[in-house]
């Protein structure tokens, strides 16, 4: 009786033995580079910040907004700005989104003129209404002077900023993302990929104890 | 002669069932606490707020609620997969993990009707919440609860291999 019912520990015990050693001997995610191919006016924070965070997001996808309105201001403040996370922003676009590629072309423009933390904004708290209507145009010409506009038509037209979305793509792919919003945290060496919204007091927490780490 | 023999249909179910569950339930809680696919290992309270993030990602709780699961849950699961080996008070333990199953389940579908695009957090990877996992986690509750039936209803019987049984 004692004996049969012991069994399944006893195979157990064998079965995880192997798994942990395979689990040892695999070869761990790597961190392809942080900070490298970073558009400058898409990063926020000091490139030498402990920790660096990498957005990936999708400007119609409600998740990547909720995120962005909810946490943003306050990671920047208490964050960014003190130097200790280096926040970077990467264009995922999901297919099934019909508006997502050509937003993530008229703010990656926009970045080339600095411009690029106003048309997110504005992007983001008016999604629901270029969503359905797909005046992105119309959107970000709230925020940017009719020169600028013209200027960003004209990157837009030029199709050289899809070079760019296409690196982030290929970097979240590299990630393994396939949902957005993901966020992909960088500290002492190690990867730390997350999909979806966080709460700010659950995020600080973690950052928390990414900063205390020696 | 069938009946002396120790592993019927039903003994097997519950065979089954305690080993599948419990390796689930160790290398789940393992995974969480110690993030295996990390080089070097982060320490343990880093893993927790990590997966903090993921209890959190679901929606469903206050910070208090999501940290109190994220620091409980992976330590619950390994001692429920340990019981679930020994087999000592199976009764109590098949319950247990059931109805841990079952919040899994429940948690698992709300977020996919919800179309939520988070992680599982199931084993403290990057993997997404699809079908798949309210599949998987389906099957794993339907085990879970033939293991807990068959518990309760080969309790009633004596074991062929027990001493009772020799005695008659």
């Amino acid at each position: 009786m004692l004996r049969l019912r012991l069994m399944p520990a006893i195979i157990l015990s064998v079965v995880l033995g192997l798994a942990a050693s395979l689990a040892l001997t695999a070869a761990p995610p790597q961190a392809k580079s942080a900070a490298a191919e970073v558009d400058p006016h898409k990063a926020f924070g000091s490139k030498s910040a402990p920790v660096t965070m990498e957005v990936f997001s999708d400007f119609q996808c409600p998740a990547c907004r909720t995120l962005y309105m909810t946490i943003w201001r306050q990671l920047l403040d208490d964050y960014v700005s003190t130097g200790k996370v280096y926040l970077i922003h990467r264009d995922f676009p999901l297919p099934m989104h019909a508006h997502s590629r050509v937003a993530a072309q008229y703010a990656s423009a926009a970045a080339r003129l600095g411009k690029y933390e106003q048309v997110e904004r504005v992007l983001f708290e008016n999604q629901d209404s270029w969503a359905a209507s797909g005046d992105i145009d119309g959107t970000v010409a709230k925020v940017l002077t009719p020169a600028q506009m013209v200027k960003v038509r004209a990157l837009v037209k030029g199709g050289a900023l899809d070079e760019a979305i296409e690196k982030d793509i290929a970097l979240g792919h590299f990630y393994n993302v396939s949902q957005t919003p993901t966020t992909v945290f960088f500290a002492n060496g190690q990867t730390y990929p997350y999909g979806g919204v966080m709460s700010y007091d659950i995020l600080r927490q973690f950052l928390n104890q990414l900063l205390n780490q020696k | 002669m069938m009946q002396s023999f120790p592993l019927n249909l039903r003994r097997s179910i519950i065979w089954l069932g305690r080993l599948v569950l419990a390796a689930i339930f160790i290398y789940a809680g393992y995974a969480k606490i110690f993030l295996p696919t990390m080089h070097p290992r982060p320490p343990v309270a880093l893993a927790l707020s990590f997966f903090a993030m993921q209890v959190d990602s679901y929606q469903m709780l206050p910070p208090w609620g999501v940290n109190f699961v994220a620091h409980t849950l992976p330590f619950a699961e390994i001692a429920l997969g340990l019981l679930l080996l020994l087999g000592w008070r199976l009764r109590i333990w098949a319950s247990l993990a059931t109805l841990i199953m079952l919040g899994f389940f429940v948690v698992v579908v709300r977020s996919y009707a919800l179309g939520l695009s988070i992680n599982c957090g199931c084993f403290a990877n990057p993997e997404p919440l699809t079908i798949k996992t309210v599949f998987r986690d389906g099957l794993l509750l339907a085990l879970s609860l033939a293991m807990t039936v068959l518990a309760f209803l080969e309790a009633r019987s004596p074991h062929p291999w027990s001493e009772k049984s020799y005695r008659t």
